[in-house]
């Protein structure tokens, strides 16, 4: 089949091409031939599966832990790890658009003669060829009445008539515009791709953190595999950023409130959310992410050396804070005002309950394993019963890794903080023998050092918490638990600013492809031919039909027309006026 | 009344004036509707034009325009009686017709939900959306099994039977879809309301009615129905795979993330399951195409219940047809959804890229039919091969494969 349709095609453009030199014949005839085109979009359609499977633009060392050395040598040096921009991937979209160019140079004139001229005579023997034909004779008619029969009954066709010596020839067309569907369809692909190659020559995209009350007029980007930097005409401020969240604690909503400064001059403040991004002079500024800004952090560190001392510290998200002392440092990465947690037990109704604001940090020191931790401000509270505070621990590092942590104490109240202090260095002077009477005297000791004669509220359940602290606290390797006490939180609100002159370009080519398909799948090509042959006393009658698609239906039209036609001679037969 | 009489009172329905008069009242219908979400009640809110549109405003604007539009189609037809014949898409009338009885259905079963006291969004067991979700996995199973049956014993009445649960599954699940919009507003205070397109779970749902419903006009107009046993067969499966996600928790209304609250969702995504729905249909055809060459080759009797083997190359390309410039679109206005919440209309996101990836499979398929002639053997072949490659682009993206489209995945 190949063969045959590529000998016809060499027909049509050796007619168009014969003015081009000898030499870049070939050439072109290979471009534009459907082998290399099918052969590119499929080499197209793998490599972009590459691309799908290796996650791209990701950090370098990423790669590296993941495939080794050697590996990531070979795969960076291919540009796998930003492949859609490689020279090699826009090389091969750029042999698609020359291949498009090509096949529609040499095909659009070809098309465009096809849909001027078209016989109106059909020979015997392509006649012959055709998949529906009906012949019949006629006597007593004279042929210009059938043909009038015919004509009327064909009124939405467009119809054209030629008589050649004693054979009358009518040619009713619908849908002969049909070939437009493969110029549109074919243009359209080019243009989108030139569109595509605007946005990526001419427009940018990029992305910037503004911390809340500050100001940006960077943006950074990925190219290959470094990032670079590029100033933006004006600069952002802003000037807050909040989330709306659902009751199950997912986020509903991000609003960013941005100023656009210009020149020093305030123009222009506005709030924008996901699906609503912001204008100004070409660039649009998009809410993409969000963060911790740097939030101010107050922690108490209490001290595990026997002191009861607490010590409180100030820190910045993203800072480091160092004890000279003990060598032990914090390195704080985030921070979170809510942790929502589901937490009823699996397969019973949900329960979302609001832990509080949390701290992550990194301890580490000497002769100490690095751990990530996150440390909560409120105990954990379950059923109106306080269990304590907890953290959540993650020797990885990682956050998926966390483990929870119960501390037994409810570290907000300094006094249990005290009563665990005491009853630990009373336990150390108590006669072990009988642990429980130790147990208990220790605790009487300590109730009375830290309250004297009176008797807090709820001390049972302190007694409780003491009495499992005791199991916990003391076995820390730390020489501190360090503590959220208090926040001043700030947020920085994550924006996309892009530009983007290919775009327009690519929705006109979006329309055009639409509409081409359109036309292309759902305009059939049909033709029919009513031959009137006039024979001494008699008519020869053929009616013939051929269509290029759907030929279910154009079965079931042409057996209609067929149909009509006769019922409307057997009237005139019978006398009958239409 | 014999099969003939009611076949020719069925007949009349779709045809003269009662097509010209009712096509007219559900133009009028939607113009209420449109009406009501300009100018009626408080303006247009997204929160609550469901329920206006249920509640007595609805009533009084759908049902003003209808009646109006139905009055003046009745004086036009009477003034100009041949004004009846050929001027109204009779296609249409039969689609409006499903589309009125499934938001009717929908409003039935309103009656049958729960008080509000009883559901939550902790707790969603009681609503009544999930037994319609499950009639219709019964309904399309069986269908399933009777098509399958039918391909043994076509004389008896189980074809008709495997149509007609075929046609009570697309309602159902249609009014189940329907109904799940309305419950999705039932609780915190209607805040997390959204159209049924948002999980893996519903556009499930909203696949097997695509599905069936292509199928079932090809079916209708070509008497097809040897094809229903791989269709509907490729359904059933599809059935299996949304009750084991009901099992682990997956059917759950849950609340938007921000990205998707736009109103490109509710045309991005049903657009996206015309065209996977109709390469489903291809799929079918291509493999009853397989079969009856299979059957053939082997002598096999049962090789007359299936349509000719043209008659299935050309089903699976109408399917294609239908399929292709739909996914085309949805493709292009997921662009312009991403141009608008993303910041650039293609981002080589692992989803966008296997839609393209789809969009190629396809595109070969039609280039090499138009303009090589190419059909038969190799084209069955291939809408089976290229079906797979979907499957893996609307399922196996969001299972394995991270990006911006992750709300779609598994969790």
């Amino acid at each position: 089949v190949i063969a045959r349709h590529d000998a016809a095609d060499f027909g049509g453009y050796h007619a168009a091409m014969s003015h081009l030199s000898d030499y870049l014949k070939p050439i072109l005839l290979r471009l534009g031939s459907m082998s290399l085109a099918i052969t590119l979009l499929t080499v197209l359609a793998l490599a972009s599966v590459i691309g799908t499977v290796l996650l791209q633009n990701q950090d370098q060392t990423d790669y590296l832990q993941q495939f080794g050395p050697i590996w990531y040598w070979v795969f960076r040096s291919l540009g796998l790890f930003d492949m859609y921009h490689t020279w090699w991937f826009m090389s091969l979209l750029g042999f698609l658009m020359l291949s498009l160019s090509v096949c529609l140079y040499r095909n659009i004139p070809r098309f465009l003669k096809e849909m001027r001229s078209s016989k109106v005579a059909l020979s015997d023997s392509a006649m012959k060829h055709m998949k529906h034909v009906q012949h019949w004779d006629m006597k007593g008619q004279n042929a210009e009445t059938v043909l009038e029969v015919a004509k009327n009954r064909l009124k939405e066709w467009g119809i054209r008539q030629e008589t050649r010596g004693d054979i009358h020839y009518i040619r009713a067309d619908k849908g002969s515009k049909h070939k437009w569907g493969y110029i549109f369809v074919h243009s359209a692909m080019l243009i989108i791709l030139i569109g595509g190659w605007m946005s990526v020559q001419f427009g940018f995209r990029g992305n910037m953190s503004v911390p809340v009350g500050g100001k940006e007029s960077e943006i950074s980007f990925l190219k290959g595999t470094s990032t670079e930097y590029m100033k933006m005409p004006f600069e952002v401020r802003a000037n807050d950023f909040s989330i709306d969240f659902y009751p199950n604690g997912m986020p509903k909503e991000f609003k960013s409130n941005l100023t656009i400064i210009d020149n020093g001059k305030e123009v222009l403040t506005s709030d924008i959310i996901v699906n609503e991004p912001l204008y100004y002079k070409g660039v649009r500024i998009y809410q993409a992410s969000f963060g911790d800004g740097g939030s101010n952090i107050h922690m108490k560190l209490l001290k595990l050396d026997g002191s009861s001392d607490v010590e409180n510290v100030q820190a910045k998200v993203y800072t480091t804070f160092k004890d000279e002392k003990t060598g032990v440092s914090l390195e704080m990465t985030d921070f979170r005002p809510h942790n929502v947690e589901n937490m009823a037990e699996a397969g019973q109704a949900k329960d979302f309950q609001d832990l509080g604001a949390s701290v992550d940090f990194v301890l580490r020191g000497p002769g100490l394993k690095p751990v990530k931790i996150r440390s909560f401000i409120e105990p954990f509270v379950l059923n109106d019963e306080n269990r304590g505070s907890f953290m959540q621990v993650s020797f990885s590092g990682d956050t998926g890794d966390f483990k929870s942590m119960p501390l037994g104490l409810d570290l907000t109240n300094p006094k249990e903080w005290e009563m665990l202090q005491r009853f630990i260095a009373h336990l150390g002077d108590a006669d072990l023998s009988n642990p429980q009477k130790a147990n208990m005297q220790a605790f009487k000791a300590a109730m009375h050092d830290v309250f004297g004669d009176e008797r807090p509220e709820n001390f049972q359940a302190m007694a409780m918490r003491v009495l499992q602290a005791v199991q916990v606290i003391p076995r820390l390797p730390w020489p501190y638990i360090p503590v959220l006490d208090d926040y001043d939180q700030k947020y920085y609100t994550g924006l996309q600013l892009t530009t983007d002159p290919g775009m327009n370009v690519v929705w006109i080519g979006s329309a055009l492809l639409v509409i081409g398909l359109c036309i292309m799948l759902y305009v059939s090509h049909r033709k029919l031919w009513l031959v009137v042959r006039q024979k001494d006393n008699q008519l020869n009658i053929s009616f013939v039909g051929l269509s290029n698609r759907n030929p279910l239906n154009f079965k079931r039209e042409f057996n209609e027309i067929l149909i009509a036609i006769n019922e409307d001679m057997q009237k005139l037969k019978q006398g009958e006026t239409l | 009344m014999t099969a003939a009489e009611s076949n020719g009172l069925w007949q009349s329905l779709y045809q003269g004036r009662t097509a010209f008069v009712r096509y007219w009242a559900y133009i009028g219908l939607m113009l209420g509707a449109v009406g009501l979400a300009l100018f009626g009640g408080d303006g247009y809110t997204e929160n609550g034009y469901i329920f206006q549109l249920v509640g007595q405003d609805g009533l009084m604007w759908l049902g003003t325009g209808a009646l109006l539009a139905a009055g003046l189609a009745i004086g036009v037809s009477v003034l100009r009686p041949e004004i009846v014949n050929g001027h109204i898409p009779k296609m249409m009338v039969s689609w409006f017709d499903g589309g009125a009885l499934m938001l009717v259905l929908m409003g039935l079963l309103t009656i049958l939900e729960p008080s509000g006291a009883m559901v939550s969004y902790e707790d969603q067991t009681n609503l009544f959306a999930g037994h319609v979700i499950m009639t219709m996995n019964v309904l399309f199973l069986f269908s399933g099994i009777c098509y399958i049956a039918y391909l043994f014993a076509p004389e008896s009445f189980i074809g008709s039977m495997a149509t007609a649960t075929a046609w009570g599954g697309l309602y159902a699940g249609g009014s189940s879809l329907l109904l799940r919009w309305y419950e999705s507003y039932l609780f915190m205070d209607g805040e997390i309301g959204h159209a049924p397109v948002s999980n893996i779970y519903e556009v499930f749902i909203l696949l097997f009615c695509i599905v069936t419903i292509i199928y079932l006009q090809w079916e209708k107009r070509y008497e097809a129905k040897a094809m229903g046993a791989f269709v509907m067969g490729l359904v059933a499966a599809g059935v299996f795979f949304a009750i084991w996600l009901e099992s682990v928790g997956q059917a759950e209304i849950k609340p938007l993330v921000p990205a998707l609250q736009s109103y490109w969702m509710k045309i991005h995504v049903p657009l996206n399951f015309v065209g996977y729905g109709a390469f489903a249909v291809a799929c079918g055809a291509g493999m009853a195409y397989l079969t009856r060459m299979w059957l053939e080759a082997r002598g096999s009797k049962m090789v007359a219940v299936f349509p000719s083997l043209e008659a299935l190359d050309q089903l699976a390309y109408k399917s294609v047809a239908v399929g292709f410039p739909a996914f085309t679109l949805a493709t292009i206005l997921g662009a312009a959804w991403a141009a608008e919440a993303w910041g650039g209309y293609w981002s080589w996101d692992p989803k966008e890229t296997w839609a393209l990836i789809v969009w190629l499979v396809y595109g070969a398929y039609l280039h090499v039919r138009i303009s090589h002639g190419w059909h038969g053997k190799t084209l069955a072949w291939w809408t089976v091969i290229a079906f797979l490659v979907t499957v893996f682009c609307f399922l196996g993206v969001n299972m394995y494969l991270a990006g911006l489209h992750s709300y779609g995945r598994l969790s």
